[in-house]
This record gives structure tokens, C-alpha cells and sequence, in this order.
């Protein structure tokens, strides 16, 4: 049991995460605290770290929709459109309705946001199925109409959203002033949801086989158009909540909100071991992902290099994680032949 | 033998991840014979002729071309010491023409142009000199299995290739072109040409070759003339023991109620007019050439082809037919004739796959109940002896025998009563065929309907109670068990006077 769970993908990504975290707090220094005086590590201290899950939350919840994609075998690259849509019209949503009490306008954003996700993964979906064309090419086109949308609708304009919610995003929820766990535990939820909707639902079997052998699964009877309208539409659900969260927590909405995440959110799926020939992936490595890109980003400022050299170094990350997985991989084959070497 | 030796194997092994694929295999083949490689599978017989075309490199041991000891690191470096391959799955660019396939090595160019002229000429050149009359222009896809391989046969003579290994070459031609690929392996051997040639059909191997080496379970058994050999022997060397041929008593035509009767049935372009009856306990054969619509008709069935027209009836009740799951529900099963392709997702474990169409039925809003997926893949392992490291392995790494039967396992935990199973032995070694052969056996007696395609024509005259013979696209005759033989079907199917 222990060797298996050593052995997981998982693992693996969770222990370069705390190994990269045990470096950074090793070369990070100290500040002294301005009210205590006690020296504090510049990495290892509650606001840096919830900070640096709060950065990665709102693509790693994004990145869990798109790993269920990718295990479907297809992409989605309107997700940051996605984004910027539904953050928008909630925005305009909810300015034009007025004041309405604090416990009302959360819930209506939270409507809003998640329906837009709902209602553009369903179009993604929808033409990925009925139009026969290259989920690529769907929503590389899907990612430029969306976010004309919100451009045209909002005026490009940014727009403030309701103090209310960005209450409810920065609840402290006990932890202390300045600390804000929401969006970090709303990505531990999504992760977790996500997993258990992989591992344990006969949907998420279904994304497996059609990722895996599409026409198997055909053979087999399953509703093909049904599994691939339903990845989109997770993935758009996924971005519209992430889309919620990020305008609560930041205060306003424009239609340049998430430019570029569909990127950062496929590399997070594909970090985390998502294989873009489908069939293979996993919620939680993908939620993983985000965090070590994130943390990768964070430690350029904690150790102080040129802040002009993130692209490259983040760029360079990816291909290393993705180049250690497969011969982890192999690794892994190779001590198998070994072993059945030996028992002959 | 006083001939010269052509390939020499010492002491050669080879490891895969989870399995030891040869151990320690040393034999020689003679100049100019045509040396048969068998076995069953997972014997390691396949290894054994990519070693020698370069594919893989041994582990351990020698292996010596004319005497002269190699070591291919590629394909490139094997042909280029006269050693070419046809491989089971043929490596084709097939957007490309035969011209460009054949000559993709080293196209011909004028600077940085491709030369057409050139290329043509040089590729019927190839073809000629293995009488293989191909039109170079076709595009490879568009080519027939056999047509394809004779491509590659002509490209590995044109290439100088001295040795040639065929790695299971029939096993998916039809009777005719595997007659073809015969007399084009007989001209070979009459230029001098070695021939490897790795089967496990007896008929052929006792039809073409000389000499026969015998694998089991990655090391040598025997090597011995063929004229020195007997079918029994060899398989009897093949599975470590005598088999008792599994001889299925003749099995009557049923009487019962009919459950499946199709009326007409057609779909443009592939099939026309196709009627008939199944009656619980019936085996019913489909026999044919390879693209003379048999699948089709199945696939048809199966809800798979959406041009399909026709009367269908599922006990008595007209039915119409448009998506697999629809066929599930009333009851028939489909095992494909291309189960890597078709039937399994290879990546996913052995359990998954047989529970794969019947997750709905093992669930309770939506999350699987996973005690009873294991029980109910336990079940059927357990009747359909499958043999897996552990429910967890993936389907990829299991033989084809067993992953035949998870296919066949299936669509019995999916509780089909009307079974289509397309070549349910392709591909499949000598012990795990007999057993599928009483399996299949079995259900018919327990009161399954049973449609039964086959290119084997043994194995439909084996099991089957009637047989219908299917002629580009339409029903040429229906041939009872006792009036069958293998002649007269070969007769229908081709088309020629009785």
C-alpha cells in the first residue's frame, strides 16, 4: 500500500512541490515582524503561502475541468474567454439590479457566473459534436468570440462588483486579518470533487474509455456525443467559477481579466501527467500542477532573480516536468522487466 | 544439412517490461529454405524475427547473417545486410503512392524537386521483379490488405534483402491473396531468397516450408525438417502437452421460437438484400472472402451503420436499430473482428473493460459500486479461465487469448443472448482458441443465438449448425452442417461452378 502510494503520480508532484518549498525556505531570509519584532521566514509564513495558493486557485480549478478534457482526448482553449465572459456580464449583472442585499448578490453572481460557464461549455460542446471539427480549432474560435463578447458588452470597460462579494472571497474565516483561505479551499474542493468524479462515477469511467479508445466505446454503447458535450461543460462550469472567485477577490471585472490562462491551464493539466492523446490524467495531479507552476513563478521573487526571466524559466519548467514524468514512466516499465526477469 | 547456412542464433535473449520474451533460443536456418517460426502466442516468436530485422536488440546472445555476426541497432542497418521484413501491422505512409512508399528511402530528386519519372519507373521495377502487377500511382490507402503487403515484399527484395521475414502475413487475407502470397514466397525461394516465415497456422506452414522451429513460453523447443514433422507434433511441442481436440459433437439446427430475424437488410455500397433467421442454440456461420461484407452486415446489426435499411426482428417484435446501446438492450452482443481497435480500451485495466458497457447497472446515482465490478469481472474470469496479473492490469499487456475472452466476457456480463462474433479466434494462440471454441459451444447449448463469422472455414465447420456464404455484399447460398465441406464453401465464396 505504501509502496503504491510512492509510486503514484501524485506523489511524485506533491514531493517536488515541499522539496522546491524546503529550498525556497532555506534561501528565502528573514524580515522582522513589524508588530512582534520576531524574525519571520520570508517564504515560510501563512500570508506568502495562502497567497501563493490563492494565486494558483483560480487556474487550478480551471485546470481540473481542462485535465477532464484532455483525458477525453480533445482541449479547450476558450477556458480564459470563458473567464472574462462570465466575470463580465455578472459585473453588469449586477450593477444594473441595484442594491440588493449582501446574502443576494453573492448568490446572484455565483448564478450568473457559473450559468455563463454552463451555457459556453455547452456551446463548445455542442459544436465539437455537431459541426465534426477539431476540438482545437471549436474553441481557438470559441476563445476569440467569447471574449469579443465580453469586450463589446462591457464596453471594455472594468467594472466594480458589489463589495459583498468580495467580503465573502476574503473571509478570514478565523485564520486572522489579511489571511484569505477561501479561494484555496475552494480549489482543495474542486480538486477533490473532480477526483471523485474520475474514480468513482460511471461518467468519469466514460471519459476514460472515450479518451482512450473512441471507437471502442462506441462498440460498447456508450453515448459518445453525450461524454464529449459533458467535458465542456464541466470545463465551462470550472472557469466560470474560477471567474466568480477572481472578481470577488479582486474587486472588478474586465474583459481582459484571465488573458492567456487557457495556456497556464493547459500546462498545469499537463504537468500534473494529463497526456494530450487522452485517456490519461488526474484532478488532483492537475490541481498539483497549478501549484507548482505557481510556486515556480513565486520563487523568481522570493530568491530575488530578474523578474524578466519568468517566461523563460516557467517555459523551461514545463518541458522538464513533462520530460521527468515519461521517464518516471519508464523507470517504472523497466523495474517491472526486472522483476518478471527475475521470476522466470 | 550441407547447405549454407544463412542465420545462425546463439544463446539470443530478450527482456520486455513484465515478461522475459526469449531465453536462451540457439538455432540455424539453411540457405534459400523457407524456415517456419511457430508457436503460441506470447512464445516469442515475433520477438524473435524483429530481432533479426532490427527492430530490437537482444539482451543477450548472437545472432550471424552469412557468417557474419550483426548487431542491428534499426531496421536501415538490418536491410542494409540484406535482411527485410513484412511486418503483421504493414507501416505504410498510406496518404503516399506506391511509387513514394516504395521508394521513401532515397527518393529520386532533381535538386531539391522529387523526380516523378523516376520514382514510377524505379517502383514498377520493384514490383516486376516479384511479379506483383500494382499500379504505382494508387495511394497505399486505398490499397487491399494483400496488394499492400506484396508492396512491402517488393520493397524489401528491391531493397537487396537476401532474408525475408513474414511475421503472421495471412492473418488478416483473404483465402485467395494468402494463395497469392504462397506462390509469390515459392518464386522467392526459387531465387534463392530465405524466407522467415512466423505462424501459427498449420495448413500453411505445412503448404510452404522447409524446415520448423519450434518456441514455447520464449525458448527453443525443436528445430526439425518439415517433412520429418506432424501437425500433432508440432502442437504438442507448441502447448508442452497433447491437446485433446476439443471435437464438438454435431449440433443440431434448432427447432425453438426464432429470436433474430433479418429481412433485407442493406446498406448501400457495402451489402444488398441480406435475410435470415436465429433460433436459440443455433451457431450460425458466416463465411466469405475478407471485404465481402461480413463485418458490415454485423456491424449493421449492431446499429453501427446508419445507412442500413431494412426489416429486423427481435422475438417477433420489428425493430429498428440505430445505436449500439439500443442493440445492448435488446439483448445482442458484438465482438469485433478488430478487438485492439474495436473492442478494448487498451489502456485501461482488464476489469474496466469487461464492465465497460454494464457501469450503469453496477451503479447507484452515478458512483460505482466497486465490490460488486470486481465480483462480477471475478465471475467471469473465473468461467472464461482469463488469466491476468491482477483485475488492475492494463489490457494492453495481456495475450491475445485473454484479451479475446475480456471481450467475449464483456458482452456476456452485459447479459447479450444473441451473440455476433467476428473472427472470435483471430489472432488467438492453439490452447485459448480450443477453449473459446467449447465457450462458444457452450452458450449455444444454453440456449444463445449465435452468429459465427469466420475466415477459418475448420472452425465454422466445427461449430456451426448452418452456414451462409456471402458473395460481394450478397447471401450466395446457405450450406447445412452436414452437407458442408470445406471445398464446396470455398467454392460458393469465390463465386465458381460447384
Amino acid at each position: 500500500m505504501l509502496r503504491k502510494l510512492l509510486a503514484s503520480q501524485q506523489t511524485g508532484l506533491a514531493l517536488i512541490i515541499l522539496a522546491l518549498g524546503a529550498v525556497l525556505t532555506f534561501f528565502a531570509g528573514t524580515h522582522d515582524d513589524r508588530v512582534t519584532g520576531v524574525a519571520v521566514n520570508n517564504f515560510l509564513n501563512s500570508h506568502t503561502l495562502i497567497q501563493t495558493a490563492t494565486d494558483a486557485s483560480f487556474f487550478a480549478v480551471m485546470a481540473v475541468g481542462a485535465t477532464i478534457v484532455i483525458i477525453s482526448g480533445g482541449i479547450d482553449l476558450s477556458v480564459g474567454s470563458i473567464y472574462a465572459l462570465a466575470g463580465v456580464t455578472m459585473a453588469m449583472v449586477l450593477r444594473s439590479s441595484g442594491r440588493g442585499g449582501s446574502a443576494g448578490s453573492v448568490l446572484v453572481g455565483l448564478v450568473v457566473c457559473v450559468g455563463v460557464g454552463f451555457l459556453c461549455g455547452l456551446l463548445n460542446g455542442l459544436l465539437v459534436v455537431f459541426l465534426r471539427v477539431h476540438p482545437f480549432i471549436i474553441t481557438l474560435g470559441t476563445m476569440w468570440i467569447l471574449r469579443g463578447i465580453a469586450f463589446v458588452s462591457s464596453k471594455a470597460e472594468s467594472i466594480l462588483v458589489p463589495e459583498a462579494l468580495t467580503t465573502a472571497a476574503k473571509a478570514s474565516l478565523g485564520l486572522g486579518a489579511s489571511l484569505y483561505p477561501v479561494p484555496m479551499l475552494t480549489m482543495l474542493a474542486v480538486a477533490a470533487i473532480g477526483a471523485v468524479y474520475l474514480t468513482q462515477t460511471v461518467m468519469g469511467r466514460h471519459v476514460f474509455a472515450f479518451g482512450g479508445n473512441p471507437e471502442a466505446s462506441r462498440f460498447s454503447g456508450l453515448r459518445l456525443d453525450r461524454i464529449q458535450i459533458s467535458v465542456y461543460v464541466i470545463s465551462g462550469l470550472c472557469a466560470g467559477l474560477a471567474a466568480f472567485m477572481g472578481a470577488s477577490f479582486y474587486g472588478s471585472a474586465s474583459c481582459a481579466d484571465a488573458t492567456g490562462y487557457e495556456l497556464y491551464v493547459i500546462a498545469s493539466a499537463v504537468v500534473g501527467g494529463a497526456s494530450l492523446s487522452g485517456g490519461k490524467g488526474s484532478a488532483i495531479s492537475a490541481m498539483l500542477g497549478a501549484v507548482l507552476i505557481v510556486l515556480i513563478r513565486q520563487s523568481i521573487r522570493t530568491l530575488r532573480f530578474d523578474q524578466n526571466y519568468e517566461w523563460i524559466i516557467v517555459g523551461c519548467a514545463i518541458i522538464i516536468a513533462v520530460v521527468l514524468d515519461q521517464g518516471s514512466a519508464q523507470l517504472n516499465a523497466r523495474r517491472l522487466a526486472r522483476a518478471a526477469g527475475k521470476q522466470s | 544439412m550441407t547447405a549454407v547456412g544463412a542465420l545462425r542464433f546463439a544463446g539470443v535473449s530478450k527482456t520486455f517490461p513484465g515478461v522475459r520474451a526469449l531465453h536462451d533460443v540457439s538455432f540455424a536456418v539453411a540457405s534459400g529454405s523457407v524456415h517456419a517460426l511457430c508457436g503460441e502466442n506470447g512464445a516469442g516468436k515475433s520477438t524473435l524475427g524483429k530481432i533479426l530485422a532490427g527492430i530490437y536488440a537482444p539482451d543477450a546472445g548472437q545472432v550471424e547473417v552469412f557468417g557474419e555476426t550483426v548487431r542491428f541497432e534499426s531496421p536501415r542497418e538490418a536491410l542494409a545486410k540484406g535482411i527485410g521484413m513484412v511486418h503483421q501491422e504493414l507501416s505504410f505512409c498510406e496518404n503516399l503512392s506506391v511509387a513514394e512508399n516504395l521508394c521513401l528511402g532515397g527518393l529520386p530528386a532533381r535538386g531539391v524537386f522529387i523526380d516523378r519519372g523516376a520514382t514510377r519507373v524505379r517502383a514498377k521495377e520493384m514490383l516486376e521483379a516479384i511479379d506483383a502487377p500494382i499500379e504505382v500511382e494508387a495511394r497505399v490507402g486505398a490499397l487491399p490488405l494483400g496488394q499492400r503487403q506484396m508492396v512491402q515484399i517488393a520493397a524489401a527484395v528491391g531493397a537487396g534483402a537476401r532474408v525475408i521475414v513474414f511475421d503472421e502475413p495471412t492473418s488478416s487475407l483473404s483465402q485467395r491473396e494468402a494463395e497469392r502470397l504462397y506462390l509469390l514466397i515459392d518464386r522467392l525461394r526459387a531465387k534463392g531468397v530465405t524466407s522467415i516465415y512466423v505462424s501459427h497456422r498449420m495448413d500453411e506452414i505445412f503448404r510452404l516450408c522447409d524446415a520448423v522451429t519450434v518456441l514455447r513460453d520464449g525458448r527453443h523447443v525443436a528445430t526439425q525438417a518439415l517433412a520429418a514433422s506432424s501437425e500433432a507434433g508440432l502442437i504438442q511441442m507448441m502447448i508442452g502437452r497433447a491437446i485433446e481436440t476439443v471435437d464438438v459433437a454435431p449440433h443440431p439446427a434448432s427447432k425453438a421460437e426464432e429470436v433474430l430475424r433479418v429481412s433485407g437488410l442493406s446498406s448501400p455500397g457495402k451489402f444488398s438484400d441480406v435475410s435470415f433467421a436465429l433460433r436459440p442454440g443455433d451457431v450460425l456461420g458466416l463465411a466469405g472472402l475478407v471485404g465481402a461484407g461480413r463485418s458490415e452486415i454485423a456491424q449493421a446489426l449492431f446499429g453501427l451503420d446508419p445507412a442500413a435499411v431494412g426489416e429486423v426482428y427481435v422475438a417477433g417484435q420489428r425493430v429498428d436499430i440505430r445505436a449500439p446501446r439500443q442493440a445492448m438492450a435488446l439483448g445482442l452482443g458484438l465482438v469485433p473482428e478488430d478487438r485492439k481497435r474495436q473492442g478494448l480500451v487498451l489502456d485501461m485495466s482488464a476489469q474496466s473493460n469487461t464492465t465497460l458497457p454494464v457501469l450503469e447497472r453496477l451503479s447507484r446515482a452515478t458512483f460505482i459500486r466497486k465490490g460488486e465490478e470486481r465480483a462480477l469481472t471475478a465471475s467471469f474470469f473465473d468461467r472464461l479461465r482469463v488469466r491476468t496479473p491482477g483485475f488492475g492490469a492494463k489490457a494492453a499487456g495481456l495475450s491475445g487469448g485473454n484479451q479475446q475472452k475480456l471481450v467475449l466476457a464483456k458482452w456476456l456480463a452485459a447479459r447479450a443472448k444473441i451473440l455476433i462474433l467476428d473472427e472470435p479466434t483471430r489472432g488467438v494462440d492453439v490452447g485459448a482458441k480450443a477453449e473459446i471454441h467449447a465457450l462458444i459451444d457452450q452458450l449455444a447449448r444454453d440456449g444463445n443465438a449465435i452468429l459465427l463469422i469466420s475466415s477459418e472455414l475448420p472452425e465454422l465447420l466445427r461449430l456451426s449448425s448452418r452456414i451462409l456464404v456471402v458473395r460481394g455484399g450478397r447471401l450466395a447460398g446457405e450450406v447445412a452442417r452436414e452437407s458442408a465441406t470445406q471445398d464446396g464453401l470455398l467454392r460458393l465464396m469465390a463465386g465458381l461452378a460447384a
